[in-house]
């Protein structure tokens, strides 16, 4: 067992290099710069101040043009910079190098080791037993913050490692694993790249501390520390300006919108934790879902009271609604991408977004003894989502918001096949699915960077938006052949992993009787596989390609596309076999959970419910297929702008049903209303208050002084007045007191 | 009606109310000072008067009260003298005995 | 009503109808001279309780001494030839007149017809009981002995203390009054 109690390792390791970059390397790196670089950059910054006549950040917003600034880039060729960047390097120093190095290392060292973890637990490879049913505890890094004796303080902090932790474990190490080596091409001319890798390394700590958790503290912590890896990485390049022309934000603002939107759920979940705690006095998981018998569990201290648990439990939902982007609080991802593509592949695909599905996971017996409500809102949440985002991706033009809406959708699916999946399958469909989709979600995410770094380079400037691209296949054909596994693999298609993952989902929902569940997800797999092929298509096909417009055909944009060097493509190549191969593990739901029915692949190849999914999906394939292969992607768009009904449905899509214009009319007028108008209360009452007591001393004083007179007859009336005074209360004292 | 001890406390009293007005309620230097002295010889009556009606034994056995009244008679007189020669010196410089001119601590 | 009474009320009626004067009257001078007239009827006062000692002294200091330096003073410290109101009343006489009043009210309250008054003699402890030596026949005598008796019982301390702050007064005064 010696194997799992140095678990923790994999957790404290990626801090490790977090703390060696920030303290060593990076500072390595920032020293070893040579100071004509930093005269060269300055009087880069200056050209490019002159040129936008100190235009700041924040007026940023109201400049619509965009001003075209030519310098030189990293390999001499001349480069059109659209606006202040993050400053590149023409060649990374030894300590960079180092610091990418160090983290790549340490997170090859974590991901071996928690697939050895994996395949020793499953029995795979005999080398120790599998886990006790409840997990361990690892008391190495486990200790008790506060503890007082009654209710009211009981602090631990507690690390554990079960079945659901090791399959989590293995998706976020791998997948950090390739993202990180990915940033080596990726990143290769940033000279913020220690930074960055500092900023992975950070997130995968966070990352990983909520998957160790063993109670809802720790896990709130974790939860803040990703959502704070998140800021840092989605804002990494600090000077790049919004592009309101194309709706797109500067990082900075996109970055503080992430934050605020997962506090706002992060208030319904303290609250829920709260609620649990007080009535049970322990945040620990395993005791929470204990037998009635166990004082600690809900089951004992709810069991009159089964509304609270209910309500409890929704707004602990309510911090993973803010986390994985459900709606309402869905806002925060589209902007997310501002972000690189890898942490947008790691972040905001595969693990962070992932949180929140997992949390529910953890927590799934509490959701159980809760009201049906509780995992109603759940799938209901879940579900509504997955439609909304589906129809949002059909119409959206950035390549990379397609993907984060489709993540959206997909999250929405992992919520469905919790809320509907009850207490005989427990959390296996969804986090079946969480493990699929990390896969290829962030094989299509890598797969765009790699398409964006491409265009990047032959542009010459920042391009994403499919209208400039088109017939890239030719181009790029490893990218186009991975990316079209993952589409084949996200849409349902027989025998990629996805289709094993959705397919499930869909089927739970239809075999619980939730029928209008079933419905809205069967409608989405079909519109998610359409958009999926229209992106597919849009990018690295056309009219005019070969295999009926699959591969090849006009490129839109200029210049010469070239496929992307081996860091870049490598991990898309294992992502794409990871695609394929994840969806056969069939002893995912019995893992998770013992005693759960184990995914029957001959079950789910007879079920006609099944082909009727592949049907929906093959219907939204082939529809793709036949409008964007068929026409020019101008032709259908003049059509749809022709059409009165088809041109408002476009606009609506497009603008993502206004709701991010809701809540930015919603935050100028009440959120800023209500501040403006305490700004007043502040300025004129606590200030007036504050200002005034000041204003009272010294009118009092200027006043008072006047008894100061300098005369001593004045000084004399006062003594003898004070004589009278006790005079008469002498009197009254002796007359009247007996 | 026989003198009693009251007559000369009731004298007392009065002489050193009128005194105090004197003190607290006129302008002239000097005004004030003959005040003070109309007030300690109000004291003074007080004293003898407790030392002749021996209420208070044994000390009006040993003339306290005039013993004590002796005192402040000199003590007055000293006083006098140097509360004049200030009221002097002031005249000097300031060509005024108005106390209500004197207020130079004032604020 | 014997003699004693008849001549205390008349004393009495100048004395605090002079001392009125002292406070009332308009030109300085009047008050000043006025005030002699307070000392000497102090004076009497003293004459009818049986000290005749305290009598000479207060007539001898007082009046002789203390009245010539205050009409020195005024005469010193004229500020105008012409005055009319050379006594002139401060800005606060309106509050002192009720305080007096009242004060005189409240001491003769609480010395006549308070409740609490007490009229019984107290008989307090005697101390300093070096020795008890007999009573002399007269006022000065008497007060001789209790000033400066170094074997009876004697107020020498207080005395020499007393004649400190004479030297001290004459000295200060010298120097305060001083032109330089």
């Amino acid at each position: 067992m010696a194997l799992y109690d140095y678990s923790w390792l994999i957790l404290l390791s990626p801090l490790f290099a977090f703390a060696a970059i920030v303290f060593g390397t990076r500072i390595w790196d920032l020293s070893s710069r040579p100071h004509e670089e930093a005269a060269a950059a300055h009087e880069d910054a200056h050209a490019v101040e002159e040129q936008h006549g100190g235009d700041s950040e924040t007026h940023a917003e109201h400049n619509g043009d965009i001003e075209l600034i030519e310098t030189t880039g990293p390999h001499g060729e001349k480069i059109i910079l659209e606006d202040l960047e993050d400053p590149k390097v023409p060649q990374l120093t030894t300590g960079a190098k180092v610091s990418g190095y160090l983290g790549i290392l340490i997170m090859a060292l974590a991901c071996l080791y928690s697939w050895i973890i994996l395949l020793a637990s499953t029995g795979v490879l005999p080398i120790a037993p599998p886990l006790p049913p409840g997990g361990i505890h690892l008391s190495a890094i486990s200790y008790t913050w506060l503890q007082q004796p009654g209710p009211t303080a009981n602090y631990l902090i507690g690390f554990r490692l079960n079945n659901l932790a090791i399959a989590m474990m293995v998706v976020v190490t791998s997948v950090s694993l390739l993202v990180q080596f990915y940033s080596q091409g990726y990143m290769e001319d940033s000279a913020g790249y220690a930074r960055f890798y500092a900023y992975l390394s950070l997130f995968a700590f966070s990352m990983l501390m909520i998957v160790f958790a063993e109670n809802f503290l720790v896990i709130f912590i974790g939860w803040e520390l990703v959502g704070l890896s998140s800021y840092l990485l989605i804002g990494f390049w600090i000077n790049k300006k919004a592009k309101p022309a194309e709706d797109r934000l500067s990082p900075a603002s996109a970055s503080i919108e992430a934050f605020i939107v997962n506090r706002v759920g992060d208030v319904g979940f303290i609250i829920g934790i709260m609620i649990l705690f007080v009535n049970t006095g322990t945040f620990n998981f395993a005791d929470l879902a204990g037998p009635a018998s166990n004082p600690l569990s809900v089951a004992h201290n709810f069991a009159n009271n089964q509304s609270l648990l209910t309500i409890a439990m929704i707004l602990v939902f309510c911090g993973a609604i803010g986390k994985s982007a459900q709606v309402p609080l869905q806002v925060w991802l589209p902007p997310a991408m501002e972000g690189p593509t890898p942490v947008s592949a790691l972040i905001h695909a595969a693990t962070m977004v992932a949180a929140g599905v997992y949390m529910v996971a953890v927590t799934f017996p509490l959701f159980a003894s809760a009201g049906p409500a509780a995992f109603g809102v759940v799938a209901w949440i879940g579900g509504i989502t997955a439609l909304f985002a589906a129809t949002i991706a059909v119409a959206q033009m950035d390549f990379k918001r397609v993907l984060a809406f489709s993540t959206i959708s997909q999250l929405g699916y992992m919520f469905v096949g919790l809320g509907v999946a009850g207490q005989v399958y427990g959390p296996g469909p969804g986090m079946f699915h969480l493990f699929t989709h990390a896969f290829f979600k962030a094989l299509l995410f890598l797969g765009a960077g790699s398409v964006l770094h491409a265009l990047h380079h032959a542009m010459h400037r920042e391009v994403q938006d499919v209208r400039l691209m088109g017939g890239l296949a030719k181009y790029m054909p490893i990218t186009a052949i991975t990316w079209l596994i993952a589409v084949l693999a996200i849409s349902g298609f027989p025998f990629f992993a996805g289709f094993f993952s959705k397919d499930t989902i869909i089927s739970l929902a239809f075999d619980q009787g939730n029928y209008g569940l079933w419905a809205i997800t069967l409608l989405t797999a079909g519109i998610t596989a359409f958009y999926m092929l229209r992106a597919y298509i849009l990018a690295f096909g056309g009219k005019g390609g070969s295999f009926g417009g699959l591969w090849g055909g006009t490129y839109r944009g200029t210049g010469e596309p070239h496929e992307s060097p081996t860091t870049i493509t490598l991990p898309l190549i294992l992502l794409a076999i990871a695609s394929i191969l994840a969806g056969y593990w069939t002893g995912f739901f019995s893992y998770i959970q013992p005693g759960a029915p184990n995914l029957n692949i001959v079950e789910v190849l007879t079920n006609p419910l099944t082909w009727l999914g592949v049907v929906v999906s093959l219907i939204g394939l082939g529809w793709a297929y036949f409008l964007y292969t068929r026409f020019e992607f101008a032709a259908i768009n003049d059509f749809v702008q022709r059409n009165a009904l088809l041109r408002v449905m476009h606009r609506i899509l497009l603008r993502k049903y206004y709701v991010d214009d809701l809540y930015n009319l919603f935050i100028r007028y009440v959120v800023l209303g209500i501040s403006h108008i305490e700004q007043a209360f502040d300025t004129y009452v606590v200030d007036g208050l504050v200002n005034g007591a000041a204003r009272l001393v010294v009118t009092v004083g200027r006043d008072v002084r006047h008894i100061e007179t300098g005369r001593v007859q004045t000084y004399m009336v006062g003594i003898f007045g004070g004589v009278v005074v006790l005079i008469v209360f002498v009197f009254v004292l002796v007359n009247f007191v007996k | 009606m026989g003198l009693t001890l009251n007559h000369f406390l009731v004298l007392g009293a009065l002489l050193f109310c009128i005194g105090l007005y004197g003190a607290l309620a006129k302008r002239n230097a000097i005004a004030v000072l003959m005040g003070i002295e109309i007030m300690l010889n109000a004291v003074n009556i007080t004293l003898v008067g407790f030392s002749f009606y021996n209420h208070v034994k044994p000390y009006s056995t040993y003339l306290t009260g005039q013993i004590f009244a002796i005192f402040i008679i000199t003590v007055a007189a000293a006083e006098a003298a140097v509360a004049l020669a200030m009221i002097i010196a002031i005249y000097r410089r300031r060509s005024t005995v108005d106390v209500g001119e004197i207020d130079m601590m004032k604020w | 009503m014997d003699l004693a009474t008849v001549i205390f009320w008349i004393i009495a009626f100048v004395l605090v109808g002079s001392a009125l004067t002292v406070v009332i009257q308009r030109n300085i001078v009047h008050s000043a001279l006025a005030l002699i007239l307070v000392f000497a009827m102090a004076a009497g006062i003293y004459l009818l309780l049986n000290a005749e000692f305290i009598a000479i002294v207060q007539i001898l200091i007082y009046a002789g001494a203390v009245a010539v330096l205050i009409l020195f003073a005024l005469m010193l410290t004229r500020t105008s030839n012409i005055q009319t109101n050379s006594n002139p009343n401060g800005k606060l006489w309106w509050v002192a007149l009720p305080i007096c009043t009242l004060i005189a009210v409240g001491i003769i309250f609480a010395t006549t017809v308070s409740p609490r008054v007490t009229t019984a003699t107290t008989n307090l402890v005697a101390y300093g009981g070096s020795g008890v030596c007999a009573i002399p026949p007269n006022n000065v005598i008497y007060i001789g002995m209790l000033l400066y008796s170094p074997t009876c019982y004697s107020y020498v301390l207080p005395f020499e203390i007393a004649s400190v702050v004479l030297l001290v007064a004459i000295v200060g005064a010298i120097v305060i009054g001083r032109e330089d």
